[in-house]
C-alpha cells in the first residue's frame, strides 16, 4: 500500500490506542470472577429454541448458551476439538465411534449418556419437523455400545460428521423434557446441558437465562446469567449500548463503528468471520450458462475495493468460500481472479457480447444493500457490464430467485459458512442444492471431489480435496465471491474475556463482568 | 324524533363493526398471501431443500388454499383463540397482551402533551389573529407537522439520552410494575410523536374558535359587556369542543399508526414492532392479530369521541 487515505490513518491509530488502553484479546486483564448479570442486545428473535426445529443462523447467539455441543471448534480455525464427546474415532470409514464425558447432567438432573446422546441423533435425523435431517444424511444408525458411548454407522463416509456435530445436531436436548413436552415441542421450553438455563423468553422482546450451578466446565460461567434484549434496529442496538442500558452488541454494522467508538467507554473486538458476501449465480440459463461470461463477471469486481468502499474496511477482500485463517483455505485458488477489467471485456467478447452486455441481479432494498450494489454497478460498467438490481425485501427476493420462479440471473446476498466446509460446498454446488438457484448442471470431478473431502478423516486429506473442490467451483466461476465479514462486537469496559470466533456466531464461554 | 337509548346505539355500532373487522383482516391476509416470499422457506432453515420446504407447506398448513387458510383463521377467532405464531409457537393473544400496555403508554403520553401544549397555542393565536403571537404559533404548528416523527426521534435520543443521560435511549418498562420508570422510557417516544398532534391541535383549534368568535352571537356577547376569558371560557370553548373530540378521535388513530415507526427507532417492543416483525416474516398469524386488535381499538375510540360529541352538543343525531 503506498498511498495511505486519512480514513486508514485514523484507523490505526485508534487500533493502537485501543491496543495499548484496553490491551486487546490477547491480554485478559485480571483474574476473571463470578456474579453479575451479562446485558446483551441481539439483533432478532429466535426461529425457535429447540436446536432440531429451528431454522435461522441468528439462533445460535441463543442456542450455544443453553445447549452444550458433542464437539466443540477452535475460535480460530473452526478445527473440531472435544465437547460433550471427551473423544471420538473413525474405526473404519463408516463407522464413528463417540466416548461421551462422565458425570455430565442435563439443567433438570437427568443424566447425560449414551442413551441420552442417542435419543438426540435419531430424533435430529427423523423427526417430521426436525430442520438437520440432512446434517446427519450419512448416520444410518446410533447404538449404544457403553453407558457412555455411542457407534454411528454411516452409510458413506462422512468425515465432516464431527465437525457437524458443533452445530445444532451435536446439541443434546434432555430426552426427557422432549417426552414430557407435548408433541415433542420444546421449542419454549428449552432443557440442554449448557452453561445456561432457560428461564424466560418473551417473543422480540427478551430472553432471560442464569448460570447452570452444575455446569461440567470447572468455574464456568462467569456471570450470574445473561439477559438479551431483542432488537432489530442495529442503530438503536448500538444506541442501547453507548447509553449503557446493555453491555455487549453483536452484529455491529460497520458504518456504525465510527459512531460508537466516539464513545469513551465502548471497546470494540472485531475478528474475521465465514460471513461471506457474494453473488450467487444461475449458471442454467443466459447469460451465465456461458462460463466465460461467469470468469468476466468475476475478473470485473475489484474486491479490495469493495472492501474498503462498502464495508469501512472491516473485511476480507473473498476469492472463493474460505477465508485465510481456516484449516481448509487454499492459496493457489485465491490467485484465480484479480481485478482484470480489459481481462474481462476480452472474454466477454469471446463470449459474444463486444457492445456490452445487460445483466439483470436480484438484490435487497436496505440502505448497506444499496451502497453495495452501487460500488458494484460501477465496477461491472467498467467491464463492459451494464448491472441492473430488482430488488425485494429478504424473504421475497430469495424465494424468488432460489425458488421456483428463477427471477434474475444472480442475487447479491450472503453465505453464513458452516462448521465444515463440505456442507457449504454441497449445498450449493451440487445439481439439486437449494443454494444453487438454477439447479444447473456440475461437472461430474466437482461433486466426487466434494464426496472426497467427506471420505478421510485425515485433514492433510480432507485439505487437499477441499483444494480440488475450490478450484472446480472457482475456475468454473459458479459463484462470484466478494467479502468476509468482520465480526463486530461492542461492548462497554466491564465486559471482560470475550473472544470473537472464525464461525461469526457469538460464544460468551469465558466472559466475565468488572464490577 | 325521539332519542335512542345510548345502550342501543352503542350495540348497533358494534354490530356495524363487524363487517369492518371482516374486510380489513380478510384485505390484510388476501395483502399477505399476494405478496412473494413464504414463511415456509424461513421455517425450514438454512439448509433447506425443494421438497423440505414443501414438507414445510404440510406441516403447517400453508398447502391448503387461501380461503381455507383464512377461514381456519376465522374460525378460531370466534372461539376466542387468535391462534399462534407460526416461527415461534407463541400465542398471539399473549404476544398481544404484552406489547399493547407499551404501545397504549406511548400514544396516551403523547395525546396528553399534545393537547396540553396544542390547546393553549390555540387560543391564544385565536385571541389575536395575526398578531406577533398567532404568527409565531402558526411557525411552530408547521413545524410540527412537518418534521418527520423519527428524525425528531433520533435527535432527541441524541440530545436528551446520550448526551445529558436524562432518560433512557431505547427499551420499555412495564407500568404495573413500575409507573415511574415506564413513563420514563415511553416520554422521548411521546414527546416524538406529540409534536405532530400538538401541531395539528393548535391549528385546527384556532381554526374554529376563530370561526365561533366572529359569528354574531358573540357580537352580541361582547356589547352585553361580557368580558373576553367569560365569552372564551363559557361559550367559545365550549363551542368548539365538539372539533375537539372529532380532532383527538383522528390524532389517536393516527398516532398508533405512528408506533410503526417509533417504536423501531426506540426498541419497544409494542404493537407497532410486533407487526413489522410479523409482516417481514409472513407470520400471518401475528398480522392478523395485530390488525385485529388496531381495528377494534379505531372502532371504540370513535364511538367513544361520536358520544362525547353528542353529550356536549345535543344536536348531533346519534
Amino acid at each position: 500500500m503506498t498511498q495511505t487515505t486519512r480514513r486508514e490513518v485514523m484507523a490505526l491509530i485508534s487500533g493502537a490506542l485501543a491496543g495499548a488502553t484496553l490491551g486487546g484479546p490477547a491480554f485478559a486483564q485480571g483474574t476473571p470472577k463470578r456474579g453479575g448479570i451479562l446485558r446483551i442486545s441481539a439483533p432478532a428473535n429466535p426461529s425457535s429454541l429447540d436446536p432440531a426445529t429451528g431454522g435461522a443462523g441468528s439462533d445460535h447467539a441463543f442456542l450455544f448458551t443453553m445447549y452444550d455441543t458433542l464437539t466443540e471448534w477452535d475460535f480460530e480455525t473452526l478445527k473440531p476439538k472435544p465437547g460433550l464427546a471427551e473423544s471420538w474415532s473413525f474405526s473404519d470409514p463408516t463407522t464413528l465411534v463417540l466416548n461421551i464425558r462422565s458425570g455430565v447432567t442435563f439443567h433438570d438432573g437427568t443424566p447425560l449418556d449414551a442413551e441420552a446422546v442417542k435419543f438426540n441423533l435419531e430424533r435430529n435425523k427423523s423427526d417430521p419437523k426436525s430442520n438437520i435431517k440432512a446434517d446427519l444424511a450419512a448416520m444410518e444408525s446410533a447404538a449404544v455400545t457403553g453407558p457412555l458411548q455411542v457407534t454411528l454407522k454411516l452409510s458413506t463416509p462422512d468425515a465432516a460428521l464431527p465437525g457437524i456435530l458443533s452445530d445444532r445436531a451435536g446439541m443434546m436436548v434432555s430426552p426427557a423434557a422432549v417426552k414430557a413436552s407435548a408433541a415433542g415441542n420444546v421449542a419454549r421450553t428449552p432443557v440442554g446441558a449448557g452453561a445456561y438455563t432457560f428461564v424466560s423468553w418473551a417473543d422480540g422482546e427478551k430472553i432471560v437465562i442464569k448460570r447452570n450451578e452444575k455446569y461440567w466446565k470447572p468455574n464456568r460461567p462467569y456471570p450470574d446469567g445473561i439477559e438479551f434484549s431483542i432488537i432489530p434496529e442495529l442503530t438503536t442496538g448500538s444506541r442501547s449500548v453507548t447509553a449503557g442500558q446493555n453491555d455487549l452488541m453483536y452484529q455491529l454494522p460497520p458504518r456504525q463503528k465510527a459512531i460508537v467508538e466516539r464513545a469513551s467507554n465502548i471497546k470494540i473486538f472485531n475478528g474475521p468471520t465465514l460471513y461471506v458476501f457474494q453473488i450467487f449465480l444461475n449458471w442454467a440459463k443466459p447469460p451465465f450458462d456461458n462460463i466465460k461470461v461467469r470468469q468476466a463477471f468475476n475478473f470485473a469486481i475489484d474486491r479490495e475495493t469493495f472492501v474498503k468502499a462498502a464495508l469501512a474496511g472491516l473485511a476480507e477482500p473473498a476469492y472463493m468460500n474460505l477465508p485465510k485463517a481456516h484449516w481448509a483455505y487454499d492459496k493457489s485458488v485465491a490467485g484465480l481472479y484479480p481485478h482484470d477489467p480489459d481481462k474481462a471485456k476480452k472474454l466477454l467478447t469471446e463470449a459474444g457480447f463486444k457492445d456490452g452486455l445487460p445483466i439483470e441481479l436480484v438484490g435487497y432494498p436496505d440502505q448497506d444493500s444499496v451502497q453495495r450494489q452501487e460500488i458494484l454497478i460501477e465496477q461491472f460498467r467498467k467491464a463492459g457490464m451494464n448491472v441492473r438490481f430488482l430488488n425485494a425485501p429478504i424473504a421475497e427476493a430469495s424465494a424468488a430467485f432460489f425458488g421456483a420462479e428463477k427471477r434474475g440471473s444472480g442475487i447479491l446476498a450472503a453465505w453464513t459458512g458452516r462448521p465444515d466446509p463440505s456442507l457449504t460446498y454441497s449445498l450449493m454446488f451440487t445439481k439439486d442444492a437449494y443454494y444453487n438457484g438454477g439447479r444447473g448442471a456440475v461437472p461430474p470431478e466437482l461433486e466426487a471431489a466434494i464426496k472426497e473431502s467427506r471420505a478421510s478423516e485425515d485433514i492433510e486429506l480432507r485439505r487437499k480435496a477441499f483444494a480440488t473442490v475450490q478450484r472446480l467451483v472457482m475456475e468454473n466461476a459458479f459463484v462470484a465471491p466478494l467479502a468476509f465479514q468482520f465480526e463486530l462486537v461492542a461492548m462497554n469496559k466491564k465486559v471482560q474475556g470475550y473472544r470473537p470466533n472464525l464461525l461469526g456466531k457469538p460464544k460468551y464461554d469465558d466472559v466475565w463482568l468488572e464490577s | 324524533m325521539a332519542r335512542r337509548s345510548p345502550t342501543r346505539v352503542i350495540g348497533g355500532r358494534l354490530l356495524q363493526a363487524l363487517p369492518v373487522i371482516l374486510l380489513a383482516t380478510f384485505m390484510v391476509f388476501a395483502l399477505l398471501k399476494l405478496v412473494p416470499g413464504d414463511i415456509a422457506v424461513t421455517l425450514a432453515g438454512d439448509n433447506a431443500t425443494d421438497a423440505r420446504i414443501t414438507e414445510i407447506r404440510k406441516i403447517y398448513g400453508l398447502d391448503r388454499p387461501f380461503l381455507v387458510q383464512y377461514g381456519a383463521w376465522l374460525a378460531n377467532v370466534v372461539q376466542g383463540d387468535l391462534s399462534q405464531s407460526l416461527l415461534t409457537g407463541e400465542k398471539v393473544a399473549t404476544s398481544i397482551s404484552r406489547a399493547f400496555p407499551n404501545t397504549l403508554l406511548i400514544v396516551a403520553i403523547a395525546l396528553v402533551l399534545a393537547l396540553v401544549t396544542g390547546i393553549p397555542m390555540g387560543v391564544i393565536a385565536a385571541i389575536k389573529p395575526d398578531g406577533w403571537v398567532d404568527k409565531t404559533v402558526s411557525m411552530i404548528a408547521s413545524l410540527g407537522v412537518a418534521i418527520p416523527g423519527f428524525w425528531l426521534a433520533m435527535i432527541l435520543v441524541a440530545e436528551i439520552s446520550l448526551k445529558l443521560n436524562w432518560l433512557p435511549a431505547t427499551g420499555a418498562k412495564s407500568f404495573s410494575v413500575s409507573p415511574i420508570e415506564a413513563i420514563r422510557h415511553a416520554l422521548l417516544p411521546g414527546i416524538a410523536i406529540a409534536a405532530y398532534g400538538m401541531a395539528e391541535v393548535a391549528r385546527q383549534l384556532r381554526g374554529s374558535l376563530l370561526e365561533v368568535l366572529s359569528s354574531q352571537y358573540v357580537r352580541t356577547l361582547h356589547a352585553k359587556g361580557l368580558s373576553m376569558t367569560r365569552i372564551l371560557w363559557q361559550h367559545g370553548l365550549k363551542n368548539v369542543s365538539v372539533n375537539l373530540f372529532t380532532i383527538i378521535s383522528i390524532l389517536v388513530n393516527r398516532m398508533l399508526a405512528a408506533t410503526v415507526v417509533i417504536e423501531a427507532v426506540f426498541a419497544i417492543p409494542g404493537l407497532g414492532s410486533l407487526i413489522v416483525r410479523g409482516a417481514i416474516q409472513r407470520d400471518f398469524p401475528i398480522v392478523q392479530g395485530v390488525v385485529f386488535t388496531m381495528v377494534i381499538v379505531v372502532i371504540l375510540v370513535n364511538l367513544i369521541a361520536d358520544l362525547l360529541c353528542a353529550a356536549v352538543d345535543p344536536r348531533i343525531e346519534q
